[in-house]
């Protein structure tokens, strides 16, 4: 298994981290709202590719950056930080959750900049009848029955309440995320954005997500008219450490060498 | 030596609702069961708090307190401004402190418009103290905790501008815009009542208050962490270009007076211990709501264990914050230390604590003011004359 190498990056005076394992066509990863649970359950997808895990300013070990404070400010710094990266010709995206956001409103701006886009269990819509859960209302003791589904699974979450250090470095990306989605952790216009979207794109989720619902995984098919969706049964809102299967799932879908581009409807 | 004007004795009103809902140990704020709430109760407690505020002004203390909380049994005030109009008809004297509402959490040109009717509804007794608000009141209010700084800074400078530059003016900032900022009334006071910042020791509060010129209030920070603020406090004032004195910084106590030593304890100490461990406290969750605290200062927090989160014993109460209870001469003895020490001649007292019932408070009150103000008065004349020689 390859395993991941870790460099800084210089995006506008923010220093990011950049995580890289394998060879290849480049696959960019956009990670979810915390990072302290790694990215061991991608690894698999970095044997044909080249993986790159930038981690966003604000989390982990990239800078903080002042100037961000919305969805939009995330989207431009990926912009800047692909330049950077020298990834030119259309490049494969997944986002997870945070990162699903993410990488759509991406998608929905840089069309020609995306080849494929996964979204794993993404925020960032409203669905009224079955609205994502206000992360920060959990209280962190709870945090880990919210994000995964099995006990089994459970009992593998590591605890990120233990030292201050922990608790430190998990406040500071709570407070991050409260920057950019404190008032509402979704974008009404996501829904009139998607539908602009004309890439191949897989959409997978856990049944069992509590977080995110996945009633919501319908409405993300219904917007974007060249999407599919894969379920996972049982698995809960870290789908990638719970259902080895959805990455297994993902390389299928990023080696499928059907015709690329249809028109968005 | 001392350098203190004479001495100001302000006398303040948290309001507390005393019948708490059992078994919460995150505290009684935020997500407490408000039916839980009886308006009978709440009619009862509004007349007996607002007759302990008005007795203090006939008793000759030198100012009212009161302040603002939200959705917690800690306060009936979520609205300081309501308590503050009462007071300003119902009162003849005593300066009336709103301490206050947070700017942030409303908006600045309507807080300039309330203030500016106190002032002048009270005849210019109006004095104002700006917090950011506890992290508490992030949750149920509709502001970003992780913007509060900032928009409470610019909120403060819309008050100003409101206050100080004739009207109509034009404003452009990061969260308002104001095409005709045209506050009327005015205030009273010529050019503005005196205004107070009110923080819990974070260094850039701090700095802001000592900037601006504004005057500085530190609460429910222990002692000495509260000295070395105010050491920094002057620093920075002097520095830039303000002349602090003795009035710029306000500090406050618990006390408790009675005939001996035992009977204060045996009247007061139950009423303290229950503000400490039922109506103060709160949990890391619901104090530092993601982005309010900046994340070092959070850091330093956990590693000293901050005061809602550890047991709260008698012995650190009573050594560590400005808690005294005993005769006329041991309290008036404390005061004057704690003036001194602090280099402030205007002091806070918290007379009515917790669930301390009326009678209770009104003997306090009346004791207080009658042979504790004096004594604290000779005191520091005393220290005066001694230093003059």
């Amino acid at each position: 298994m390859p395993v991941f190498t870790k460099r800084a990056v210089l995006v506008d005076g923010i220093r990011v981290e950049v995580l890289e394992a394998g060879s290849g066509e480049p696959l960019v990863y956009l990670h979810g709202a915390g990072t302290t649970s790694g990215f061991q359950d991608i690894l698999p997808l970095a044997r044909s590719r080249r993986l790159i895990v930038p981690i966003h300013p604000g989390f982990g070990a990239s800078d903080d950056d002042a100037g961000i404070n919305s969805m939009l400010d995330y989207v431009v710094h990926y912009n800047a930080l692909f330049d950077q990266l020298d990834l030119s010709s259309p490049i494969d995206l997944i986002g997870h959750s945070l990162g699903g956001w993410m990488a759509s409103l991406f998608t929905v701006l840089n069309d020609r900049r995306v080849r494929r886009l996964a979204l794993a269990c993404p925020a960032g819509l409203r669905v009224t009848e079955h609205p994502t859960a206000d992360m920060f209302t959990i209280r962190a003791e709870q945090v880990p029955a919210y994000i995964v589904s099995s006990p089994d699974a459970l009992a593998r979450i590591p605890s990120t309440d233990l030292t201050v250090d922990m608790r430190v470095g998990r406040y500071r990306e709570l407070t991050s995320l409260a920057r950019i989605m404190w008032d509402r952790n979704y974008d009404p216009k996501l829904t009139r954005w998607l539908k602009k979207i004309g890439v191949p794109t897989l959409i997978l989720w856990g049944t069992k997500d509590r977080i995110i619902p996945i009633e919501q995984a319908k409405v993300w098919a219904s917007l974007i008219s060249t999407s599919e969706v894969d379920t996972f049964e049982g698995a809960g809102h870290l789908l990638f450490f719970e259902a080895p299967a959805a990455v297994s799932r993902l390389e299928a879908f990023l080696a499928d060498d059907r015709p690329l581009r249809k028109a968005a409807s | 030596m001392s350098t203190l004007q004479p001495l100001q004795f302000y006398f303040m009103h948290f309001m507390p609702y005393p019948d708490v809902a059992p078994g919460r140990p995150q505290g009684q704020w935020v997500d407490i069961p408000n039916r839980r709430f009886d308006p009978k109760i709440g009619h009862k407690l509004y007349k007996e708090y607002i007759d302990e505020l008005v007795l203090a002004d006939r008793l000759g203390y030198d100012g009212l307190v009161v302040n603002e909380h939200h959705a917690t049994f800690y306060s009936l005030m979520p609205s300081c401004s309501v308590i503050a109009g009462a007071l300003a008809l119902l009162t003849e004297r005593a300066k009336i402190c709103v301490f206050g509402t947070p700017i942030a959490l409303t908006y600045p040109h309507r807080l300039a418009e309330e203030y500016a009717m106190l002032d002048v509804m009270s005849g210019g007794r109006l004095e104002c103290a700006f917090p950011l608000g506890t992290g508490m009141e992030y949750w149920v209010n509709p502001i970003n905790p992780s913007f509060a700084r900032e928009r409470f800074r610019e909120g403060m400078d819309i008050l100003m501008q409101a206050w100080t530059q004739p009207g109509p003016s034009r404003y452009d900032g990061e969260f308002y815009q104001y095409k005709y900022l045209n506050p009327f009334p005015l205030p009273y006071q010529k050019p503005h009542p005196k205004i107070y910042i009110v923080g819990s020791g974070t260094e850039e509060t701090i700095n802001y208050a000592a900037e601006k010129g504004y005057g500085y209030s530190q609460v429910f920070t222990p002692i000495a962490a509260q000295l070395k603020s105010f050491e920094n406090y002057r620093a920075t004032a002097t520095k830039n270009g303000h002349v602090p004195d003795s009035e710029s910084i306000i500090i406050s106590a618990m006390a408790f007076v009675a005939e001996t030593e035992e009977k204060a304890i045996e009247e007061g100490k139950e009423h303290i211990l229950f503000y400490f461990k039922n109506l103060l406290k709160t949990d890391s969750h619901l104090n530092s709501p993601p982005g309010y605290l900046p994340v070092e200062r959070l850091r330093k927090r956990l590693e000293s264990g901050a005061v809602q989160e550890t047991e709260v014993t008698w012995e650190g109460l009573t050594s560590v914050y400005r808690t005294v209870l005993g005769t006329p001469d041991q309290v008036a003895e404390r005061i004057a230390f704690w003036c001194e020490q602090a280099q402030s001649s205007k002091i806070i007292l918290h007379l009515h604590v917790g669930d301390m019932p009326h009678w209770k408070a009104v003997k306090n009150i009346t004791l207080f003011a009658e042979e504790v103000i004096p004594r604290v008065r000779k005191l520091t004349s005393l220290a005066l004359q001694v230093a003059a020689e």
